[in-house]
């Protein structure tokens, strides 16, 4: 048995909604299949008021072991780094935050918010919000580089807005299961199962990334959507076309352009109109080149790759 | 009018002296979108898209980098058509203009 209290800071419960979705493993599974005891959730917790309070004390003080503490949101410091303007449970969120992952076996932050600090984070950041280890690349975040759980590993990072729902179930079962250990991270505290890879990694339109062949227009079922429409799939490290949302599809697939949301700058362009969805050039070359190519070589395989499209690349080859 | 005409008026009113906005190039992403926001209010005046967008005859290199529209993202190859929406026209290969973008 691994008892679980997950708190949200400064969210949109958009992380929570995920989970509650989650299929492989469910977060149902998590309780009857796993082993794992959810001590509170805010959308599932039963405790009020003092009940809540004396929980939250009772982990902090070891008197119920706290295996896994997971955090939604960002950690609030306004006004003046006293965080009173999240107060929970009778006093700043913040404070609470510090003293259960203190007492935590492992931690674990969910979501852009939580991991590096997300659209609240963004300037000027009125709510002086941060990630629990991390503020965009930033190491240190509210916990601090030197923070590491009970069992000796740093905040664990599941990004995303919101982070797919099988990221985090399956990340709790490894903990809860003993595997804590074997989670390998990135640089990030990302981990690396599920982040090593790109978004581009089995999006269904590589093809037309291979042919240099774009999307011009939402709506088009033929091109990439990189060349054009601001899509960050080449340079944003998750799985989510491998491991797709609602077991059927992502953003890409759809026709949605990736947004980057599993890296820390995510969002991108400090959010200045008409940028979300165009690919930002400079001199005619995307400001942000696909991972690990340099200007001249792109320019150079864009050139031969373009020549050497078949017809079929440029026509819309998906039917209904 | 098909494609063929098209071109062929094109290149006719590019050699005769259509006077177009070869330079500045766009640089920038904001460069960029001043002249897609003019091309979208000047409607569907073919003379007037050739012109803000600063069509060619040739290529032209900038920065470095040659941008003839065969190698443009907005380029079908096998068409030899520049789909951006608010161009939208047929072209040549060798041809240019300064929303080139690779």
């Amino acid at each position: 048995m691994a008892n679980l209290l997950w708190l949200q800071g400064g969210a949109c419960s958009g992380n929570t909604m995920s989970f509650l979705n989650a299929e492989e493993p469910s977060a149902c599974d998590l309780v009857t299949d796993f082993g794992i005891n959810i001590l509170w959730h805010p959308s599932l917790g039963m405790e009020l008021g003092d009940n809540l309070q004396k929980l939250l004390k009772s982990c902090i003080s070891g008197e119920t072991p706290l295996d896994i503490f997971v955090f939604e949101g960002t950690v609030v410091q306004a006004p003046d780094g006293t965080g009173e303007w999240n107060r929970f449970a009778g006093r700043a969120m913040k404070d609470w935050v510090t003293e259960l992952c203190d007492a935590a076996q492992y931690v674990v932050a969910i979501g852009d918010c939580a991991t590096y600090g997300g659209i609240p984070a963004t300037a000027p950041n009125p709510s002086e919000s941060t990630g629990m280890q991390f503020l965009k690349r930033e190491h240190g975040g509210f916990l601090g580089t030197d923070f590491a759980s009970k069992a000796g590993l740093p905040v664990i990072n599941i990004p995303g807005c919101p982070c797919h729902p099988d990221w985090v179930t399956q990340i709790l079962v490894a903990v809860a299961s003993g595997r804590g250990g074997e989670i390998g991270l990135d640089e990030f505290q990302r981990p690396k199962t599920f982040f090593s890879s790109f978004t581009q990694t089995g999006c269904t339109r590589n093809m037309h990334f291979a042919y240099k062949v774009s999307a011009t227009e939402f709506g088009q079922r033929k091109g990439c959507l990189f060349y054009d429409l601001g899509c960050r799939g080449p340079m944003t490290h998750s799985p989510c076309n491998r491991i797709l949302w609602n077991r059927q599809s992502s953003k890409t697939r759809a026709g949605m352009p990736c947004l980057g949301c599993t890296e820390p700058e995510f969002p991108f362009f400090d959010l200045e109109p008409g940028t979300l969805f165009k690919t930002q050039t400079v001199m005619g070359v995307p400001k942000d080149l696909p991972t690990g190519v340099d200007k001249t070589g792109y320019v150079k395989l864009t050139g031969a790759a373009k020549a050497a499209a078949p017809a079929w690349a440029e026509e819309d080859i998906f039917v209904v | 009018m098909g494609d063929t005409n098209i071109r062929t008026e094109i290149q006719e009113l590019l050699e005769g002296g259509l006077e177009t906005e070869i330079y500045p190039r766009a640089d920038t992403s904001e460069d960029v979108n001043k002249i897609v926001n003019r091309l979208q209010k000047s409607g569907a005046s073919l003379i007037e898209k050739l012109a803000i967008a600063g069509f060619t005859l040739n290529t032209i290199e900038h920065g470095g980098i040659e941008q003839p529209c065969e190698t443009c993202m907005y380029y079908l190859v096998h068409r030899k058509y520049c789909e951006l929406p608010e161009l939208d026209v047929p072209v040549e290969p060798e041809w240019s203009c300064r929303l080139w973008r690779i």
